[in-house]
């Protein structure tokens, strides 16, 4: 037990004396030097992946939180992304542990709708803890074993319970044993953690499918990353091109209905013919 | 119940054969010459100042239960014999089967006073006995005067004693005495076959029985463990650390039995028998076969720290067991030889942990299941449990053109107040969770039929819409019911939420 709380200590002042030799070598630059031991993952897109110089740290703690639960979709959305980046070349599961709070408002993880973003959902371990307590225990835990590719935590709100103590507790579980961790947070407010970043993300209204015209086009984000610690922050507009499984650049002007394709031939042309109705009185 | 001798009588009663009679009467009382079976009446002209409650048949098994677990600390296989009226003297008792166990005792004499003084110490008058076949023993325990039935010698022992003793209806019993039989020695030599005509089978099996000419075959209220470790202290220990030290030891104990057979144990359970006769019980499961002394001790720690209160030592326990009750094949010391075995070790042992801990029923792995409603698609299953090689879904190798199922699915779907076109329109507008949100792109509808041959007729299909709000907000909703065709008046159902 000693020995724990010696290794924290270790571990926090460690962490200071980087945060102090950052500042002296000036923000971003050769201060960010231990990126190949924190696993650099990269979006493939490249607005992101500037930010982190590459990628971001994969063996650290993030947190995706969105303000309202309705966009807790959108989150889900982005988090699936990340795991799609950091999934690419680790093996190992992942553990998906879901605080009974943010179960009841959000439902279960849908395995169908997982392999269609990419994840594959046989390398999901479901934890259903009975409190938030437990729930903590058990992402501590699963930080800490060095066979798992993620750990996300799926919280609601902002528990007191999940302190700086407890994310800096889980970022250096993280760290140790190389595990992508996330924490979800529905309907949570800013708060101070230890996290490496973190991402608010909300719906975006999508533009009308190229080939169906009323459908849904690909998923679209408003993205901020509100914390970094080793770097910039910012925020995009983002698309999610489920077919390269990678985000692409949102036009900043675009127009509703997109040009015509330009290699398929012309659609049928639209039946009847518009005219101007007299005014009714 | 002894020891009340100012007060009067205590009997309980219950109505049997349209009269409330004794079903059971304190030491006192039957000096006082009431006896079981007594019409109430009767029994208070007997005694004036007769105190009677109503019997409770159920509290009495619970009673006659608890004292079968206690009695697990002399042998695995204790059987209930349960209360009956159909027999003389069925007033329930147990069934030890001590076949191996009686020399950690030092021999029967010691077993039988050990087990009578803890029972009588703890406020019970029993009566035991010991004999090489069940009926025997009931016979001795009830109505001899030896405690000790050597083997074979059965007719010398059962000879004087009543027929009563042959667990007999009370009819035949009657009968048999107007004839003048009272003794189990006046049946044993009688000619058999006019004794089966006249008083049927029974009567013959259960001289058998009694006599050891015939097997009889106790049913333990649990099954045996495959392997078991146990250790007694002289001294009850109560804290915490010295209960996990026990468990190493046992565990030490049991892994050279389980190399032996080349097996791991996947479901173990320690039993705590308290000095005052509680028996506590603690059940672990483990994702694969664990032998080592330190996995099975850590099982054990997280299961007994995922308590909500602590474990109630009261004075302390003074027997502690260790049972694995399923074990499974392991290539003996496979981990040791295969640097590949090592791979998942972290893993399994993580999985037994947070089982331990949360519940195995609260860890879990997703399962494809063979069905195409959404919610019945798919299952979450015990990580525990046995792993098969693959989980059911199928690989997604290709990216799909269109992603037609959500990030999120409640497993109940909520209902919403939609409005839409009839009679088959996508929704324009709905109500969820008290907001309204005003729809601008649809897809659909993608129709779900009902599981017809598992809901009959009256199952009905469901139109499935992606829609989008004006926020961008995306929701996976569904019409439940065929317009027109299945209901008047359809349901729209939230039931998923798309990234």
């Amino acid at each position: 037990m000693r020995r724990d709380q010696a290794k924290q200590t270790i571990g926090i002042l460690r962490d200071a004396v980087a945060g102090i030799d950052r500042r002296h070598a000036g923000v971003g630059g050769a201060a960010w030097t231990d990126g190949s031991a924190d696993g650099g993952a990269s979006f493939g897109f490249p607005p992101l992946d500037d930010v982190f110089e590459g990628g971001f740290p994969a063996h650290a703690l993030h947190e995706i939180r969105c303000p309202l639960t309705r966009d807790i979709g959108a989150a889900t959305g982005f988090l699936a992304a990340m795991l799609v980046a950091c999934l690419k070349d680790r093996q190992g599961p992942v553990v998906w542990i879901a605080d009974p709070a943010a179960r009841l408002e959000s439902g279960e993880i849908f395995p169908a709708g997982l392999s269609m973003f990419g994840v594959d959902p046989s390398r999901l371990l479901v934890i259903h803890p009975a409190e938030l307590k437990s729930a903590l225990w058990a992402s501590d835990e699963a930080a800490g074993c060095h066979d798992l590719a993620a750990v996300i935590f799926h919280m609601r709100g902002n528990p007191g319970l999940c302190d700086m103590t407890a994310t800096r507790r889980l970022m250096m579980k993280a760290r140790d044993s190389r595990v992508f961790a996330c924490i979800l947070r529905q309907a949570g407010e800013e708060e101070a953690s230890a996290v490496a970043t973190r991402w608010r993300v909300q719906a975006r209204p999508s533009l009308a499918d190229a080939i169906f015209e009323g459908g849904i086009g690909p998923l679209r984000l408003d993205l901020a990353l509100e914390r970094n610690r080793h770097g910039r922050t910012g925020q995009w507009a983002i698309a999610w091109n489920h077919r390269s499984r990678r985000f692409e650049q949102v036009p900043t002007h675009y127009v509703d209905r997109p040009a015509l394709p330009f290699d398929r031939p012309h659609g049928a042309p639209q039946t009847g013919q518009v005219v101007a109705l007299d005014r009714a009185s | 119940m002894t020891g009340r001798p100012d007060v009067p009588p205590l009997v309980a009663i219950s109505r049997i054969r349209n009269a409330q009679r004794i079903v059971a009467v304190e030491e006192e009382g039957e000096r006082a010459g009431l006896r079981r079976g007594q019409s109430l009446s009767d029994a208070r002209a007997l005694a004036p100042d007769l105190d009677s409650f109503d019997h409770d048949a159920e509290a009495d098994m619970a009673l006659l239960t608890s004292v079968a677990i206690w009695c697990d600390r002399y042998t695995p296989l204790v059987a209930i014999d349960q209360p009956s009226d159909a027999i003389a003297g069925g007033c329930g008792g147990l069934f030890l089967d001590i076949s191996g166990c009686v020399h950690l005792y030092g021999g029967e004499q010691a077993m039988l006073g050990d087990v009578t003084a803890r029972l009588r110490g703890a406020g019970f008058a029993a009566q035991a006995a010991i004999a090489d076949t069940a009926g025997a023993a009931w016979a001795a325990a009830r109505y001899g005067d030896r405690r000790i039935v050597e083997p074979g010698d059965q007719p010398a022992a059962l000879g004087g004693l009543p027929l009563a003793a042959l667990r007999l209806d009370p009819d035949c019993i009657d009968m048999l005495g107007k004839l003048g039989l009272r003794t189990i020695g006046c049946i044993a030599d009688l000619p058999r076959a006019p004794l089966a005509a006249r008083f049927g089978a029974q009567l013959l099996r259960r001289l058998d029985q009694a006599l050891g000419r015939e097997e009889e075959v106790i049913q333990p209220r649990l099954p045996a463990a495959e392997l078991a470790s146990e250790k007694i202290f002289a001294e009850p220990v109560a804290l915490q650390e010295d209960i996990e030290r026990t468990i190493g030891l046992l565990a030490a104990n049991l892994q050279p039995l389980m190399d032996a057979r080349q097996v791991g144990a996947r479901r173990l359970e320690l039993r705590l028998f308290r000095v005052d006769g509680k028996v506590a019980a603690i059940e672990v499961r483990s994702a694969g076969p664990v032998h080592t002394p330190d996995r099975i001790q850590m099982l054990f720690r997280e299961r007994i720290a995922g308590f909500h209160e602590d474990l109630d030592a009261g004075f302390g326990f003074d027997l502690i067991r260790l049972n694995v009750l399923e074990s499974q094949e392991r290539s003996v010391r496979q981990g040791d030889l295969v640097a590949g075995a090592h791979a998942h070790e972290a893993f399994d042992s993580l999985v037994d942990r947070l089982g331990a801990r949360l519940g195995v029923d609260r860890v879990l792995r997703l399962a494809a299941a063979d069905a195409h409603i959404p919610e019945r698609s798919f299952g979450l299953v015990s990580a525990a449990g046995d792993h098969p090689d693959s989980s059911g879904f199928a690989a997604a190798a290709e990216a799909p053109c269109v992603i037609t199922r959500p990030l999120l699915l409640f497993d109940r779907p909520e209902l919403v107040e939609a409005i839409a076109e009839a009679p088959d329109g996508p929704p324009v507008r709905f109500r969820w969770r008290r907001a309204v949100y005003r729809i601008v792109r649809s897809e659909g509808p993608e129709r779900i039929g009902a599981q017809w041959w598992l809901e009959g007729r009256g199952g009905r299909s469901r139109d499935y819409y992606r829609v989008e709000d004006d926020e961008g907000h995306r929701f996976w909703i569904f019409r439940h019911g065929l317009f027109g065709r299945e209901t008047a008046h359809p349901k729209w159902y939230m039931h998923g939420l798309f990234a």
